[in-house]
């Protein structure tokens, strides 16, 4: 099964090589989708080994994430693997995502940073997942007890069903409620999360009352949107 | 005096920006009617009597307090299809920007192979 691990960053010359260098063990292919970076995240990444698109502007998470999907389709893979640029997520867990869908046992897989270390995560931040997860849960009609982690796998035609629309953090609960209308098996596996001191990455309070909102409305369409298309 | 010259002013203003094709019909005819009334009140200003009859229609005190709550309500109005008009552009460059990074990666692909 051919697996392209799709990696969203934004100024990550320092942790996105090796980041890079240790997915490329666990998967065929990554792809960085360097999102309007001033440093040299570009050429780090394709030092490493990387297939680098880049976004001549800052579209944000949602957008990356939306370009690299898009792209990885057009590749012919069978499993999308998404992970974070930054070194919070470890590239030698990917073959914990990967497990349940090559056992047939998943579509979707979430690599929940919840279920081994719940009280890893910042206080403030946890009550917000904790939060949006209750929502995401609800809307999706399945438990989900990590709705933001971005470390997750994805069997080709879960995404040829739907990607997500928002550009910005909340594509994490809209693709999950995406899928679930669907009926794709959503799965949970725990993983290991880094929290980096000076990391200011991430949704805010702001992001968070915006993910609610659209997560409780309902808004979200399936394929929504053309990637790549004029 | 000083509101019949600002508004003579702002009308050629306005009127040469449309010639040069810098804003379209439906701006230009807004802010004329705003110049004209503007010109209108310096020179005539028993116009601004004529006022008197909407406000109190209006149940309002005097013409200024009519003056003031429709430039308020205006502006919101105008503020509600800016911000409207920034989220579809906002939407539009998103999309031009992901479909040149699209693009760009089809292209190197091409000419990599082609090499």
């Amino acid at each position: 099964m051919q697996i392209v691990c799709i990696i969203p960053a934004f100024n990550e010359e320092t942790a996105v090589g090796r980041i890079v260098s240790e997915a490329l063990k666990h998967c065929d292919k990554v792809l960085v989708v360097d999102d309007g970076s001033q440093d040299r995240t570009a050429e780090v990444s394709l030092q490493a080994g990387a297939t680098v698109i880049r976004h001549i502007l800052r579209l944000g998470t949602g957008g990356a994430l939306s370009t690299g999907l898009t792209a990885a389709l057009k590749t012919g893979c069978e499993i999308l693997l998404t992970m974070d640029g930054d070194g919070q997520h470890r590239p030698e867990e990917i073959p914990i995502l990967l497990d349940p869908i090559m056992k047939n046992e998943a579509d979707v897989v979430i690599g929940s940073r919840i279920v081994r270390h719940p009280d890893a995560m910042p206080i403030l931040k946890r009550m917000g997942n904790r939060a949006l997860s209750i929502a995401t849960s609800l809307a999706a009609g399945t438990k989900i007890t990590d709705s933001q982690s971005g470390f997750r796998a994805y069997r080709r035609e879960v995404l040829e069903y739907a990607i997500h629309k928002a550009w910005d953090y909340r594509w994490a609960s809209e693709i999950l409620v995406l899928t679930s209308k669907g009926n794709f098996r959503i799965k949970e596996v725990p993983i290991t999360a880094v929290y980096l001191p000076k990391r200011r990455r991430g949704a805010n309070i702001k992001d968070g009352f915006r993910i609610l909102y659209s997560t409780i409305r309902g808004t979200h369409e399936k394929k929504g949107f053309t990637h790549g298309k004029p | 005096m000083a509101a019949t010259g600002f508004g003579i002013i702002m009308l050629l203003f306005t009127t040469r920006e449309l010639i040069r094709r810098r804003i379209g019909l439906l701006q230009y005819s807004l802010w004329m009617a705003v110049w004209v009334a503007l010109i209108l009140v310096g020179t005539v200003p028993q116009f601004y009597y004529t006022l008197t009859l909407v406000t109190q229609m209006l149940g309002m005190l005097t013409p200024i307090h009519f003056v003031t709550t429709f430039s308020i309500l205006a502006l919101f109005a105008a503020t509600y299809i800016l911000r409207k008009q920034i989220a579809e552009l906002s939407e539009k460059v998103n999309k031009i920007t992901q479909y040149i990074a699209l693009m760009n990666t089809n292209n190197k692909k091409k000419n990599d192979s082609h090499s």
